[in-house]
């Protein structure tokens, strides 16, 4: 009897252990399901107002209050703009309160009542004769604003509580459940006091400050960097400190900013990621990826949620508006939507480690825009471990997780090429009209293998490294022995202003690695002479650099011979201007060394793709794609004071060198016209104006980009030789071992690693 | 005669007295020997034990040293870049057994200052428990499968499990990664336990023993009108109870400890095992280490002390492969 | 010579054998028939899992190891086996495999075993002993890679005690003591739990065989290799199997210890498979991992024949 009871206990427990499983997992699938089955649409609204930069915005209620200022040309002052804009009929009503040229709108916020307060800070001075600002007084003032008509009801001077001083300041503002007051400085303190300005308490602060947010239950948090990133701390006012930092928060060094919530307690927001956050259970619930509601997240300027769910956000739009100078706004609002009631467009995935920045504004732009296709984004390398995120990568390309576009930026590409895993995209050029010889051959050629095109890279730079000619000779590349004889003539701390056991690693082997791996035979030569010559030229440089050394200028160093090789990037014809400058004579870009004798090599730069040979949407890729390489999307690269990079297209390229070439004028006052510098460029303690380019100065950076057929080297090096080399060569500069022990061992196991690999 | 009889009865009385007298040294002489033997086995076995032992004493004791004592003590194997010159390395490797004060802050760190230890150790815990307990409920009943009935087709099958359980982890790896794929159950705990609980070890191991319980027991119970459940649940569920238990620790000690499962089924780091974390703990927090350690050596050690016995007592029975 | 114990086995198995030969005659009685159905039942989920997890896995990898890549899925039949037979490194690594597991298998059963005899010798503390042979299996395989290096480190323990000695110092784990190393781990390792399968077994010896024997004057060394060692042949086989099993978990050690590319007498048929599937040469990998399918079925086949016929020999 005993027995069989004991056998219903552990029938019993069995069936709720089961149960507690397999209830896990159901709740696992829906919450999936939730993330999956709604989407957020966003709709934009236009606003009409007159103001280039919006300050500040909080909801109340319906309403949406902005204030802004506006610079006025005529004039030479400031103006001030509050709005009111209903966010249910979607007027936009400006409301007129009387400020003079002095006082500006500092802070905003809704008191629980409903009302508006309003900050305003007024800074008088004098100025004498030379200029010299005197007298300077600054006043706070808080202003009770009604909503519903913007009359102003009573005004307040809280200077005391803001230094009273003439640097009175306040960063943060805002009212709790009890309609306290808490201003902070930011950095000193926080006071708070009651609606008729009598104190409640003084709160020291030991910590700049991130923010001050109330939360949906009426309570004062504050958020500030801790020992793990960014933590939220309540104001605690009967112990007149700040509490214990809130758990639950995911913290971090990025960019999160917090806002009032209306269904939960906040509303976070972490510059690609928007979450509510209960406070009570310490619990988050994302909502949505801005990327995936087709905006820039780092552009979202203020945010809040809206007591019908929906969200809404201001976005600055600064892409559109280059040109005219300052930034337009637009009203986001965020619906959620059932995924099955939104408009099915063709998913096409976009896999990379890290998404480039160029690119995800091409994204949100092409899915705005296009009405076939979609496309989403998948980061791997935004875990801890970025093998691990390899790994993964690596697994989903075999499987049907593929993504259909495969950013090459930071990886082998051809590997993937060899396993057939990317299309040739040559044909798809050739199909929309793209010619090769539209192109910088030599650029498309490093992204080729065994003659197929495997990747779109529309923008390039060239890594270099550049010599005095007089001291190296006029070449554009060497070969190790060569770069190493040169190194042994000279003092060896004279060669890199910088340099460190691996960037001497990364100078010399890494990004020259095909001569020290034959594939071909199945054979490498790390014991060989050159090897050692490299380890030993390595224990010169210390393991990391020491950035608190201080001492002479890079251009006096340069220029005294006290530095003999420095390493670059050439990605502008006002950067070549620069170096030239610098060098104060000819410079040789012997680059990189290898024994083909060619040193500079090409980065890509705003994003490289290739397109998946298993995707079953390639038009749909190739619709973005070509965007790429297309006459508007080159020639929207070209700027007239140099960008980031050069353009993949020729005509793209000579158009960026025209205007390299046109000189900028200025007229003096008997209206002559006299050439100024088209801009400053400077490193280190060198600085000089760049003017117009001339005709041999252009030459000269064509030589050197079509001097460049290999990709830099931190595409092609796998992270295994890398740490093998560092892990072994460690005993020999610690002095433990012999370089040619550690060559030795070096070799043994890159050896290993080469077999397996052939 | 009788004077010989009796002659020969003496020379019987010397010669058993002298006999018994050699016997007696012999003895005395066997005893000595056996007693040197006993305490050279005995020495040799204390040897054994502490080279057995060092290891986990080291750990335990290298828990209770502050992080600075162990870089210091360490430094020289484990020192990179990151703590390389400003912190102070002995010259020489200390394997130390003592600290040199018994510090308390490794612990500290580990259960109070960064929860994620912790909440690691219960990954762990949800990821073995449930392929402890269902991998050995799916395997008594596949072992009463087996052992029942025994016939042609069941023995190719068993055959099959042999084969299947002898191959390393890196050759089911790809297709493990596919299956989960296709059941949607990739980066879910689901693809860990799975596989966990349809391994074939414990149905080998377990079958090996069910097959040396008397088959007449169970003609027995059948002949006295038992059905197949009542033979499963009254014969062969407590004869095995020690191999059940045994098998249970060897189980749960492979699993605790498994490595490759999750880095390739588990994507998201958050539901990673402790087993997983402690085996990337570099030189940075090598003065966590001894203590993450020691907090992941407590369940099985307490299972193992637990179930010792039947750990001997279970293994008794098994031996032979084909059982 | 007398063996009541075996005998006694040996007349259920007849007696089983009996019972089937009436269980063959009335096989289609309806009552066996429910009973192997049933019986069935008992075996199918795990059937099932298996079937899923393992069997159904292994068929991919067939499938993967003969088309050119898992991307196109080009069928080519044997090339990606004739590509593996020509890779150094998969030689390589065959080799180390081999040699590892042909050394530290048999010191590991020969070890355990003399472990096993001393602790049955009647030492004081035999209980406390076998505890802490067995520790080393719980201990958590990160601290003894952790201690591991310690001891064999360049800069550790043993070339301490080395330069103590005036020796020099060897760089143990990057130098052809390497798979030594590993071997010694291994048996740290395994040793506790091979030696208590090993008691076991001889406290299971009959007793009254072994006075018989010290009756006739056989000297110890013929009761051990007369009696003990034919007594306990199917527990050294089973030993043999689990430290086969064992001995490719060692992988996991040196994993931890060097890497994807260790030293290359450390470079074990894992770290080929491991590595390809990191590279996405799955062609490759299920290549490997079908031959050594392959020389472990034989391996298993030869352990069967060798078990039955040593079965024999006991019995008879």
């Amino acid at each position: 009897m005993k027995k069989s009871q004991n056998f219903l206990r552990i029938a019993l427990m069995t069936g709720m252990i089961m149960l507690a499983l397999f209830g896990c997992g159901r709740k696992e699938g829906t919450e999936g399901g939730g993330k999956s089955g709604y989407v957020y649409v966003p709709e934009y609204v236009q606003i009409d107002i007159e103001c280039d930069h919006i300050y500040d915005a909080v909801a109340a209620g319906d309403n949406l209050f902005l204030s802004g200022v506006s610079w006025n040309d005529d004039t030479g002052e400031n103006k001030n703009y509050l709005y009111k804009y209903n966010m249910i009929d979607k007027q936009i009503q400006e409301i007129s309160i009387d400020l003079d040229t002095d006082s500006s709108i500092s802070s905003m916020t809704v008191a629980p009542d409903g009302k508006l307060m309003i900050l305003i800070n007024r800074y008088t001075y004098e100025q004498d004769e030379e200029g010299n600002v005197t007298n300077a007084e600054s006043a706070i003032e808080l202003w009770d604003v009604s909503p519903e008509d913007g009359s102003v009801g009573e005004k307040k001077d809280i200077t005391k509580l803001a230094g009273d001083s003439e640097y009175a300041y306040i960063q943060y503002f805002c009212v709790d459940g009890q309609g306290n007051i808490y201003v902070s400085d930011g950095d000193n303190g926080i006071h708070v006091v009651k609606q008729d300005l009598s104190p409640v308490c003084d709160i020291k602060l030991d910590n700049w400050i991130q923010g001050m947010i109330p939360s949906k239950e009426g309570d004062i948090y504050i958020s500030s960097y801790g020992e793990n990133g960014l933590e939220l701390r309540p104001v605690d006012l009967n112990g007149k400190k700040l509490g214990e930092a809130v758990e639950g928060m995911a913290g971090g060094y990025g960019n999160t900013q917090y806002y009032t919530g209306v269904s939960q307690s906040l509303v976070t927001n972490s510059s690609d990621q928007v979450s509510l956050f209960d406070l009570s259970s310490g619990t988050s619930e994302p909502l949505f990826k801005w990327l995936d509601a087709d905006i820039d997240g780092n552009e979202v300027s203020e945010m809040g949620e809206l007591s019908d769910g929906r969200i809404w956000a201001i976005v600055r739009n600064n892409s559109e508006s280059a040109s005219t100078g300052g930034n337009t706004y637009e009203v986001v609002f965020l619906t959620r939507t059932e995924a099955s009631k939104v408009e099915a467009k063709k998913e096409i995935l976009l896999g990379t480690m890290w998404l480039d920045s160029n690119l995800k504004k091409g994204i949100i732009d092409f899915n705005k825009t296009n009405g076939q296709y979609r496309i989403t984004v998948k980061e791997y390398g935004g875990g801890d471990d970025y093998m691990e995120g390899l790994n993964q990568f690596n697994a989903d390309l075999t499987t049907a997780n593929c993504p259909d576009m495969i950013s090459l930026s930071n990886i082998d590409f051809e590997q993937y090429a060899s396993k057939g895993i990317l299309e040739d995209l040559y044909p798809y050029m050739e199909k929309s009209g793209f010619k090769k010889e539209d192109y910088l051959e030599n650029i498309l050629k490093a992204y080729e293998s065994d003659g197929r095109l495997c990747g779109i890279l529309p923008q390039f730079y060239i890594s270099t490294t550049m010599a005095k000619a007089s001291l190296v000779g006029d070449k554009t590349g060497w070969t190790l022995s060569e770069m190493l004889d040169f190194v042994e003539e000279n003092e060896p701390e004279n060669i890199f202003s910088d340099g460190t056991r691996s960037s001497i690693f990364y100078y010399c082997i890494y990004n020259n690695i095909d001569e020290f791996i034959d594939w071909q035979n199945g054979k490498c030569f790390f014991d060989g002479e050159d090897f050692i010559r490299t380890l030993e030229f390595a224990a010169n440089f210390p393991e990391e650099y020491d950035y608190s050394r201080e001492g002479e200028g890079i251009s006096s160093k340069i220029r005294s011979n006290k530095l003999l090789l420095m390493q670059s990037t050439i990605s502008s014809v006002q950067e070549y201007q620069m170096m030239n400058g610098m060098f104060g004579e000819k410079i040789a870009f012997v680059g990189y060394p290898n024994s083909e004798r060619k040193g500079n090599l090409i980065q890509a730069t705003g994003g490289c793709i290739g397109l998946s040979a298993k995707s079953k949407n390639k038009d749909g890729a190739w619709e973005f794609m070509q965007r790429l390489l297309s006459d508007e999307y080159q020639d929207s690269l070209v700027s007239e004071h140099g960008s980031w990079g050069f353009p993949v297209k020729k005509s793209a390229l000579e158009k960026q060198f025209e205007i390299d070439m046109t000189p900028d004028f200025y007229e003096d006052e008997e209206g002559n016209k006299i050439e100024s510098p088209k801009t400053t460029w400077g490193w280190d303690d060198f600085e000089m104006e760049i003017m117009a380019a001339t005709q041999e100065e252009i030459d000269a950076v064509k030589e050197i980009i079509a001097s460049a057929d290999k990709l830099s080297g931190n595409v092609g090096v796998n992270e295994q030789l890398t740490s093998i080399i560092t892990e072994e060569s460690e005993p020999f500069f610690k002095g433990q071992k012999s370089a040619a022990d550690v060559a030795g061992i070096i070799q043994n196991r890159i050896q290993i690693y080469v077999n397996e690999n052939r | 005669m009788s004077l010989f009889k009796r002659n020969t009865s003496v020379i019987d009385e010397v010669a058993l007295d002298k006999w018994d007298e050699t016997v007696r040294k012999k003895k005395k002489i066997r005893n000595a020997r056996r007693l040197m033997r006993l305490s050279v086995a005995t020495m040799a076995a204390g040897c054994f034990a502490v080279l057995f032992l060092l290891p986990i004493v080291l750990t335990v004791t290298n828990s209770f040293m502050s992080a600075s004592e162990i870089s210091a003590n360490y430094g020289q194997v484990f020192a990179t870049s990151s703590t390389g010159g400003k912190v102070y390395i002995s010259e020489k490797v200390n394997l130390k057994f003592i600290p040199d004060m018994v510090s308390f802050s490794q612990y500290i760190t580990v259960l109070l200052k960064s929860p994620e230890y912790l909440f690691k150790f219960w990954n762990s815990v949800v990821l073995v428990v449930p392929i402890v307990v269902f991998q050995l409920l799916v395997a008594a009943g596949a072992s009463f499968g087996f052992t029942r009935y025994r016939g042609r087709m069941k023995e190719i099958i068993f055959f099959l499990y042999i084969i299947l359980m002898l191959m390393p982890y890196q050759v089911t790896l790809v297709p493990n990664y596919l299956v989960a794929q296709w059941f949607h159950i990739l980066d879910t705990n689901w693809a860990i336990w799975l596989p966990g609980i349809f391994s074939p070890f414990a149905v080998y191991l377990l079958t090996k023993y069910m097959r040396r319980i008397p088959v007449s027991m169970m003609e027995a119970a059948q002949i006295d009108g038992a059905g197949e459940w009542q033979i499963f649940r009254r014969i062969c569920l407590p004869l095995c109870k020690g191999a059940l238990c045994s098998i249970a620790i060897l189980i749960f000690i492979d699993y605790w400890n498994m490595v490759e499962q999750p880095l390739i089924l588990l994507s998201d780091a958050e539901k990673h095992p402790l087993s997983v974390f402690l085996s990337k703990i570099n030189a940075g927090e090598i003065g966590l280490a001894f203590a993450v350690a020691t907090i992941y050596m407590v369940p099985p050690i307490l299972v193992f002390l637990y179930g010792e016995d039947y750990l001997v007592e279970g293994i008794t029975y098994q031996g032979g492969i084909k059982g | 010579m007398h063996f009541p114990g075996r005998k006694k086995i040996k007349s259920d198995s007849e007696q089983t054998k009996k019972q089937k030969g009436i269980r063959k005659k009335s096989d289609t009685s309806p009552r066996t028939r429910r009973g192997r159905r049933i019986s069935a039942g008992y075996l199918f989920p795990s059937a099932l899992g298996v079937m899923l997890f393992f069997v159904l896995p292994f068929f991919i990898v067939i499938y993967y190891s003969m088309v050119d890549n898992p991307i196109s899925h080009q069928f080519v039949f044997l090339d990606n086996f004739v590509m593996v037979f020509q890779n150094a490194a998969f030689r390589q690594a065959a080799a180390n495999t081999l040699t590892f597991s042909a050394a530290a298998v048999p010191l590991a059963v020969v070890l355990s075993l003399l472990l096993a005899m001393l602790l049955e010798s009647k030492i004081p503390f035999k209980s406390q002993f076998r505890t802490f042979f067995l520790s080393p299996m719980m201990v958590p395989i990160a601290s003894v890679v952790l201690i591991w290096q310690v001891l064999f480190h360049y800069n550790g323990m043993m070339n301490e005690i080395r330069v103590l000695f005036g020796a020099d110092k060897v760089d143990w784990l990057n130098s052809s003591y390497a798979q030594a190393v590993i071997v010694m781990l291994f048996l740290w390792k395994n040793l506790g739990y091979n030696m208590i399968l090993f008691m076991s077994a001889l406290s299971s010896i009959p007793k009254d065989i072994l006075e018989v024997a010290v009756l006739e004057s056989a000297t110890p060394f013929q009761i051990f290799w007369h009696i003990k060692l034919r007594y306990m042949s199917s527990t050294i086989l089973f030993v043999t199997i689990m430290s086969l099993i064992n001995s490719f978990k060692v992988f996991r050690e040196i994993y931890l210890l060097k890497g994807d590319y260790p030293y290359d007498t450390m470079y074990m048929l894992q770290h080929f498979m491991n590595n390809t599937f990191g590279r996405l040469d799955y062609q490759k990998m299920s290549a490997a991992a079908i031959l050594m399918a392959i020389v472990m079925v034989i391996i298993i086949g030869i352990l069967f024949l060798t078990e039955s016929y040593f079965g024999k020999d006991v019995e008879g």
